[in-house]
């Protein structure tokens, strides 16, 4: 039986400014029919590129040198692009990380859904209208009808992947293509989504190509397992083997960086003093108008306290309000209730001095998006250094204590944020943080787009921070391995509400809300 | 800079831009030595000569040669068009980009005044302005960039509001920044890019209202050699000596063409994401 997709030698480059970089070395794989190959790597390793050389959506800037790609008996690199169009879809099929990117915004669902089964099945209308229906229905999304004339703003993320996995399946396509399906979704959510993926394939035994940077997951979804390592592969081996047993270097890093509950971290305890206590916080945003019911808050009167130098981590879906706590807690959300810093009330952002600011720090999940792309790192670190004045008298050595501090180099104060790659700029956005001196530094889900095993490099240098200062955190994720690692207690929040919380030996016990115990369930086993 | 001029002059737009700007340059910098005669030097029996070895691009009513009064004539319009264009665009980047930044009541008091602003056509604008202010080449300056500044606020303020919610706004806002801290040297920066770029197509508009200002003798007063006062003088001569008409038409439409290719070649050279 000839493979479904089968590369060869296949090796790749990009020209830059200077010369050229190679991106994939060498690359020779084959995907059976109906075999699930997942490919696992640390970013830039090549994931990402493999996928668009096979779904031939090149940038520019791509020189193929050598080797081939088949589908089946076709090559795809001979063909032209016309042909390629005939392929793409019917032969195969494309999940996105993002669920709320691949969607056209303009378009109902429903026209979405048909429109592709159109072109791909060469159904009429009518018939694709009520294949869509079936195909909603399959994937246990209800009314399917009354979501087929949604716009896609108006439907869940969750359900907004269901669509786009239901519909790459009802291609019913030789292979299909999952680059991070459920990475951008929360773990109850993406849990789903791993269920529905496996029943489907078992029903109809499309073979798929499974990128993830989350070993849990590619060892419950895939067949055989890829490691890729800048460019080249480097190992392959059947997945319930893999990582219990790594034989290359890269896997045995891979797995371990994966957080597991069990190995705790931090062991000491925090003081008694509380340092900061939210009191019955509601955050709401839009405010009441004339002619509509104001919307409900965020939060309804969430309240919690942090003890110097503790570690209070919290845990949720998207949509559940932790992120509206740290926008309270930072003034950037309006908020009712009230706060105690230190013994001082807070009661509005109004109320939150140069002392407060100073003392409590925030760093965001994008770290592309927290530096400002026209600043060099030094200008950057600057800032806090003299907003906050903290006596330092040569700013060039502070700058370069504080580089040195989050293990960067000191000369990296000259360069741009695009220089730098993702976990570097992370970095300097906790040495932004840590410029303050803070006593609280709220972490709003900052490893979530970091791949693991530079998750794990942050995750020490916060630690290793911590000893230093003495700061507490409050931390706020949603992967709940990494969270039992590191927290003392933990916050679980579900629409708005506090739900529980509880000290970390706790949430296994059995007095926890049915809530924390799903969430807990949930949440993938690591692997090895 | 050089980088940005490398992959400018990468583009044929940009190319053709540049240098079409660089020729303009040239006749604004060296015009009254490039000239091969005095302007203003008017010469009876080379009344309407046509084009020929004596008068390159012919001579006007007042045998005046064309070529030479194009050539001084340059001075005069083009550094008023961008001193006019770069006056609306600073003023309008920042009300854009403070609006943005302010939202709320002040966000809406602002954009409902610049759109009442704008419901008055741009030259009828002008004129009022002009004839408030009174005839001559400054204040029809002014006039150009008052018209030119609500449009700027807007395009500025659509591009602010999405830099507004980056989490680098959100973080100097958590660490007490000031306002104008904010708004000048956190968001300005990062707006800039669109803003250069519809500038650059501006100074085109901004050459031919200040044509048409002078052509309806509100801006450069006669016997200047401004471009659009040549046009307005010559019309009566159509039929004569067209050439008369041309030439100052043609200067003013190069003009325009080398500012839009400049803009499209600078829209291309300052997209990050193109590594060509």
């Amino acid at each position: 039986m000839t493979a479904v997709l089968s590369l060869r030698d296949y090796t790749l480059d990009y020209l830059t400014g200077s010369r050229p970089l190679r991106v994939l070395q060498d690359i020779s794989l084959d995907i059976a029919p109906g075999e699930v190959l997942g490919l696992v790597g640390e970013s830039g390793s090549g994931k990402s590129t493999l996928a668009w050389a096979i779904m031939r959506h090149l940038p520019k800037n791509a020189r193929e040198l050598s080797g081939t790609i088949r589908l089946g008996e076709t090559d795809l690199r001979s063909l032209p692009p016309r042909a390629l169009t005939r392929i793409r879809g019917r032969r195969i099929g494309m999940v996105f990380q993002d669920p709320s990117t691949a969607l056209n915004p303009t378009l109902t669902v429903g026209r979405q859904v048909t429109e592709t089964l159109v072109n791909s099945r060469g159904l009429t209308r009518r018939a694709a209208w009520e294949l869509a229906l079936e195909l909603l229905g399959h994937v246990e999304l209800r009314d399917p009808e009354a979501l087929m004339r949604r716009y896609p703003h108006e439907i869940s993320g969750g359900e907004k992947q269901r669509i786009l996995i239901a519909t790459a399946f009802g291609c019913r396509p030789e292979l299909i293509v999952f680059d991070e399906p459920t990475t951008a979704l929360d773990v109850i959510t993406g849990a789903r989504i791993l269920d529905l993926f496996a029943r489907l394939r078992a029903e109809t035994g499309v073979a798929a190509l499974y990128i993830s940077h989350d070993l849990a997951l590619v060892s419950r979804v895939a067949d055989r397992v890829a490691v890729m390592k800048k460019g080249r592969l480097v190992e392959e081996a059947p997945a319930a083997s893999i990582f219990a047993r790594p034989a290359h270097d890269e896997t045995r890093k891979l797995v371990a960086a994966v957080p597991r509950p069990e190995n705790r971290l931090v062991h000491d305890r925090p003081g008694d003093r509380v340092l900061l206590a939210a009191e019955a916080v509601s955050v709401r945003y839009a405010r009441p108008r004339l002619f509509r019911p104001p919307p409900p808050p965020a939060t309804h009167a969430v309240g919690f306290d942090i003890k110097a130098g503790e570690i209070l981590g919290i845990v949720g879906e998207s949509g559940s309000g932790k992120s509206s706590i740290a926008r309270a807690l930072t003034g950037l959300a309006e908020f009712s209730g009230g706060i105690r810093f230190d013994g001082r009330p807070i009661a509005s952002a109004r109320d939150m001095d140069g002392a407060y600011r100073r003392a409590v720090q925030i760093v965001f999940q994008h770290p592309d998006g927290s530096l400002n792309p026209r600043q060099t790192v030094g200008e950057i670190l600057s800032r806090p250094l003299k907003l906050f004045g903290t006596g330092a008298t040569d700013l060039n050595a502070e700058i370069g204590r504080l580089l040195e501090q989050v293990r960067l180099p000191a000369a990296y104060a000259t360069r741009w944020p695009h220089q730098l790659s993702g976990g570097e700029k992370q970095r300097v956005a906790i040495a932004r943080a840590f410029a303050a001196k803070p006593s609280l530094v709220i972490c709003d889900e900052i490893t979530a787009p970091l791949d693991v095993s530079v998750q794990a490099s942050i995750i020490e240098l916060l630690l290793a921070l911590r000893a230093e200062t003495g700061a507490a955190y409050l931390f706020i994720t949603h992967d709940i391995n990494l969270i039992r690692q590191i927290a003392h207690r933990i916050a679980v929040m579900r629409r708005g509400e506090l739900v529980d919380l509880l000290p970390i030996d706790a949430v296994d016990a059995d007095h926890v809300h049915p809530y924390t115990r799903d969430l807990m369930a949930a949440s993938p086993t690591p692997v090895g | 800079m050089t980088d940005l001029l490398r992959r400018l002059m990468r583009t044929p737009q940009g190319a053709i831009g540049l240098i079409l700007l660089a020729v303009l340059a040239a006749a604004c910098l060296f015009g009254p030595w490039l000239a091969p005669h005095d302007p203003e030097k008017m010469d009876f029996l080379g009344r309407f000569r046509p084009l020929g070895a004596q008068n390159w691009f012919g001579a006007d009513q007042f045998g005046r040669d064309v070529l030479s009064r194009l050539l001084v004539g340059a001075r005069s319009t083009l550094p008023m068009a961008l001193a006019a264009t770069l006056l609306g665009t600073v003023a309008g980047a920042v009300v854009g980009t403070a609006s943005a930044y302010l939202g709320g009541r002040w966000d809406e008091a602002i954009m409902r005044t610049i759109d009442a602003v704008m419901a008055v056509p741009g030259l009828l604008l002008a004129l009022l302005l002009v004839s408030t202010l009174g005839n001559g080449a400054g204040n029809a300056m002014i006039a150009i960039a008052v018209t030119f500044a609500p449009g700027m606020a807007r395009v500025t303020r659509a591009v602010a509001l999405t830099v507004r919610g980056q989490d680098y706004v959100k973080s100097a806002t958590v660490r007490g920044e000031s306002a104008s801290w904010i708004i000048f040297r956190e968001m300005l920066p990062n707006v800039m890019a669109p803003v250069v770029i519809e500038a650059t197509i501006r100074v085109s508009f901004a050459v031919m209202l200040f044509a048409t200002l002078s052509f309806l003798g509100l801006g450069a007063q006669p016997p200047a050699s401004e471009w659009g006062l040549m046009v307005a003088e010559a019309r009566q001569y159509v039929h004569q000596a067209p050439w008369i008409l041309i030439a100052p038409s043609l200067a003013i439409a190069l003009t325009a063409i080398a500012f839009n290719l400049l803009g499209d070649g600078l829209r291309d050279a300052m997209n990050p994401r193109d590594e060509r």
